[in-house]
């Protein structure tokens, strides 16, 4: 920009906020053009972590690329890892037996509360509200206990095996899970009365931000950020996956686009996983957690393959393209993070500098799923 | 018995620097109480422990905090504006030193005697304002210089409802009477002067905090804001501006900007102790222990409501103070002219 | 709302607030409630499918490891962190692994390699509280099996050769049984011989 245009607009500088800023979640950088307070132009620069996952992934072999999955988003990181198994089991025609579907279903779902948890602690934490952090992260340590109990890891978890999973839940885990339900939902109750009711959350969040239905839809917003925006796309009712037809649960949907709304989807996401681990929990059947039947190799048929699956984030998609071996020719990963981050500049624009805080925060981006 | 620790040295040339040493030592231990206290509640809020480790319930946590913070080397950073660099953590700490020593502890236990003190607070609390401007300004670094601008603009805001809130006191206080007998024999009264404030209190058995509850919340609210304390941290907003006006200080001059936020803390509960809930007065125990034991309770219900509530953004905190505050204190302010006429 | 009902009601709402956290304070400070857990004084509990670093199990039968060295683990695993050889030994016949070291710095714990191995004879540690100093940082998984690899191939030769020996002796065994069945028919066929020749 040459200085005449600078000039013109009147007093305009540029803040170079991130990639090392108390609350821009990782490493992203946002450049702001700034008229006192007043955000210009906003403009966000990623690829401080990039790590070539989809270039790992055309190097080694599908059973191979399995640890990687879970350290795209490291916060919903048993979404990633079983939504990969399920594209390659879905792609080879392999039947999961019906204990596996049940046991994927309660640890997905205990990751989206785990990940909906930090986001809402991180979210205040922007705000300046350091106590409801501490709590949000009193209940997540609690689901993370509880998967590690399982998965023996607390974030990168390789809980997934092509067919089923590695480890079966004994009853100790399903009633721990069944106390955790019971509490977050008193907990639940408990940030209404700390957080959700207070006029200060209110005044920061109510009209900040706002997402229209026709930007979210231009930009390819996906998840809680695009059901705060009025459209009722959630992977999990549109293309039924891994069994969660057969649950009883809503996609909350709010149409006012701003931050205040988004912040409502995800606390009403949380109480619908909880409809669903619940039903998940009376209903597990007794048997394996593996098919008896696995062929050696999973070698993936020629052709282009799409599966998606709904992570914490929004709409997570595989594009797999396989050459009859068992090392894909190329492997996309479609993060929601990236879309989602990508409509960011026309939202920030016009806002103030404490709001680019609040509207950043509470779209949820996961920095290294962006960079991959 | 004389009156004041002043009176007592009087013509010593040791009297002012017995003072200062006073003053110093009892602000240099209130610090590092405060900042233990300050940890601890916020640890017990967020069912923490907090320190633990170093000396008896980890006490000695901050003095070797505090240590650590002077053994640091002074970075001065690159294109500073050394001048108001190295000045502004001096400028920030002088003038709250002064003010606590106008302060009546007890009745016979006042370092400074003055009869104007209640403006002589206000304007030493004005100056921290200039210091924190100029250390955003000297720093040449924009997150400081924002923290600065807003900590200006805050400041002055708030400082209207404050005193507005304080007049309506000494408003209370002047028509209590023409005349009020203290230590000294019967003395006219004087609704500025702090102990007065007190005596009448005292005396009359009531604490203002009864008569003006109005007063008692915007004096509460804007004094949050005049320390800066969250809700109303904007100026350091940490997750806004990284450090707000002190981003590019370090080691011993931090620690001196630190050392005056807390003791402002102390300066604006010991003024609500005075103006609202009786100051010294209190049974059994003696005047100076009620006073602190009160002004810690006030500390504590700062502590308490920073660490509950998200804080709000610039534009609203001005709203809140020009839409809401003013009115409301000059409201209270003309509804207590109106009685005190009346009666 | 008005302007009056905006003021109180926010108001109302921060108190709700304070009341909320003065209840965890005073649960933490009266039932001595804090989650933290004073880590270097207390341990956490480890979970039944906690994953340190791999290990080779001993099985009580033979009081050593079962891995044959086959590499299956070396050639599955994302990481590359395993290095292993072996095969035959002197006087078994059973293969043996010789070298097996695991780069830990490099290990991202998938457990593929539990997944994949034969003789399911490998099995995570449940160490809690590691660290490498240096960025090789090696484990050698067959420390605490070396001393015992001769008395294991002692052990082996025994049981080899005893069922190498009761191998030839149901072999013996199997080749009597079916001589005599031979005999057996050949002599009921010599027998319906002459009967038919009889009739």
């Amino acid at each position: 920009m040459s200085s005449d245009s600078q000039a013109s607009e009147g007093e305009v500088y540029s803040l170079n906020m991130g990639p090392q800023h108390p609350s821009m979640h990782g490493v992203l950088r946002l450049l702001l053009d700034l008229r006192g307070e007043e955000v210009i132009r906003a403009k966000p620069v990623i690829g401080y972590s990039h790590r070539a996952h989809e270039k790992m992934a055309e190097n080694r072999n599908t059973l191979q690329f399995l640890p990687n999955t879970s350290r795209v988003d490291y916060l919903s990181g048993m979404i990633y890892n079983l939504g990969y198994c399920q594209a390659i089991e879905k792609l080879l025609g392999i039947d999961v037996p019906e204990r596996a579907i049940y046991i994927r279903v309660i640890v997905n779902e205990l990751n989206r509360i785990a990940s909906h948890l930090l986001w809402f602690g991180t979210f205040l934490l922007d705000l300046g509200g350091i106590t409801p952090f501490l709590y949000s992260f009193d209940d997540r340590e609690e689901i993370l206990d509880i998967l590690d109990q399982v998965t023996g890891s607390r974030l990168t978890y390789c809980y997934g095996r092509f067919g089923g999973v590695t480890w079966d839940v004994d009853e100790t885990f399903l009633t721990r899970a069944t106390a955790f339900l019971a509490r977050i939902r008193e907990r639940l109750h408990m940030y209404k009365q700390l957080v959700t009711d207070n006029v200060i959350l209110r005044e920061r969040c109510t009209g900040v931000g706002v997402v229209s239905e026709a930007l979210a839809k231009s930009y390819g917003v996906t998840g809680p950020s695009l059901r705060a925006s009025g459209v009722a796309y959630d992977v999990r009712k549109a293309e039924p996956y891994g069994g969660y037809d057969r649950f009883d649960f809503e996609v909350p949907v709010l149409h006012e686009g701003d931050t205040m709304a988004r912040f409502h989807i995800r606390i009403r996401e949380i109480e619908e996983s909880c409809k669903i681990i619940e039903q998940a929990i009376e209903a597990i059947p007794e048997g394996e957690i593996l098919p008896k039947k696995m062929p050696k190799r999973f070698k993936l048929p020629e052709g282009e393959y799409y599966f998606a699956v709904e992570s914490a984030r929004g709409h997570f998609g595989m594009y797999i393209v396989g050459d009859g071996s068992d090392i894909p020719v190329k492997l996309k990963l479609r993060t929601p993070s990236f879309s989602n981050l990508s409509a960011m500049p026309e939202t920030l624009a016009g806002t103030m500098l404490a709001d680019t805080i609040a509207i950043v925060g509470s779209i949820d981006v996961v920095m290294p799923e962006i960079d991959r | 018995m004389p009156q004041t620790l002043t009176q007592l040295l009087d013509g010593s040339v040791l009297a002012m620097p017995i003072a200062a040493g006073l003053i110093m030592g009892m602000l240099t231990v209130n610090v590092l109480m405060l900042v233990w206290a300050e940890r601890k509640v916020s640890a017990w809020i967020q069912m923490r422990m907090g320190p633990t480790e170093v000396g008896p319930f980890g006490l000695l946590q901050t003095l070797a905090d505090m240590l650590k913070l002077i053994s640091k080397q002074l970075i001065t950073p690159s294109n500073v504006d050394k001048p108001l660099y190295h000045l502004a953590p001096l400028l920030a700490f002088a003038p709250v030193v002064a003010a606590v020593a106008l302060f009546p502890f007890s009745e016979s236990t006042i370092l400074v005697q003055n009869d104007y003190g209640l403006l002589f607070v206000f304007a030493f609390g004005g100056i921290a304002v200039i210091a924190i401007f100029m250390a955003g300004w000297g720093s040449n670094n924009k997150y400081a210089l924002l923290g600065a601008i807003r900590s200006v603009a805050q400041n002055i805001s708030y400082e209207v409802p404050l005193i507005l809130s304080a007049l309506s006191v000494v408003l209370v206080v002047n028509a209590m009477g023409p005349t009020l007998s203290s230590g000294d024999g019967v003395v006219a009264i004087n609704g500025l002067d702090l102990s007065h404030i007190v005596m009448t209190q005292d005396q009359q058995g009531i604490w203002f905090v009864v008569l003006q509850p109005i007063a008692a919340i915007i004096y509460f609210i804007s004094a949050l804001a005049e320390t800066n304390r969250a809700p109303f941290d904007i100026p350091e907003a940490e997750s806004e501006l990284v450090a707000g006006f002190h981003t590019e200080y370090s080691g011993m001059r931090f620690s001196l900007f630190f050392f005056a936020e807390y003791t402002n803390m102390l300066i604006v509960s010991m003024l609500a102790v005075v103006l609202f809930f009786g100051g010294w007065d209190g049974p059994v125990l003696p005047g100076p222990a009620w006073f602190f034991l009160k002004s810690y309770a006030v500390i504590f219900v700062m502590m308490w409501v920073r660490w509950t509530f998200p804080r709000l953004r610039f534009d609203q905190l001005m709203t809140f103070c020009w839409k809401v505050l003013i009115p409301l204190s000059i409201l209270n302010l003309l509804a207590t002219a109106f009685v005190i006429a009346v009666l | 709302m008005g302007y009056f009902g905006n003021v109180f009601g926010g108001f109302g709402s921060l108190l709700s607030g304070m009341s909320v956290t003065l209840r965890k304070f005073s649960q933490t400070v009266i039932r001595r409630k804090a989650v933290t857990m004073q880590y270097p004084k207390e341990l956490p509990e480890l979970a039944p499918a906690y994953r340190s670093a791999i290990k080779l199990i001993r099985f009580e039968e033979s009081n050593s490891h079962d891995c044959v060295a086959c590499k299956a683990c070396e050639r599955i695993c994302p990481s590359y962190c395993i290095k292993l050889s072996g095969g035959k030994v002197e006087g078994i016949k059973k293969k043996r692994v010789a070298e097996f070291e695991m780069d830990f710095a490099l290990c991202s714990l998938c457990g593929l390699c539990l997944d994949v191995c034969p003789t399911d004879t490998l099995e995570y540690s449940k160490v809690y509280e590691e660290a490498g100093y240096n960025r090789d940082w090696r484990v050698d998984l067959l420390a605490e099996f070396r001393d015992y690899e001769e008395e294991f191939v002692a052990k082996q030769r025994v049981i080899e050769e005893k069922a190498a020996a009761e191998k030839k002796a149901k072999a013996e065994a199997a080749k009597k049984a079916k001589e005599a069945k031979k005999k057996a028919e050949a002599d009921e066929k010599a027998d319906n011989d002459s009967k038919e020749e009889l009739s």
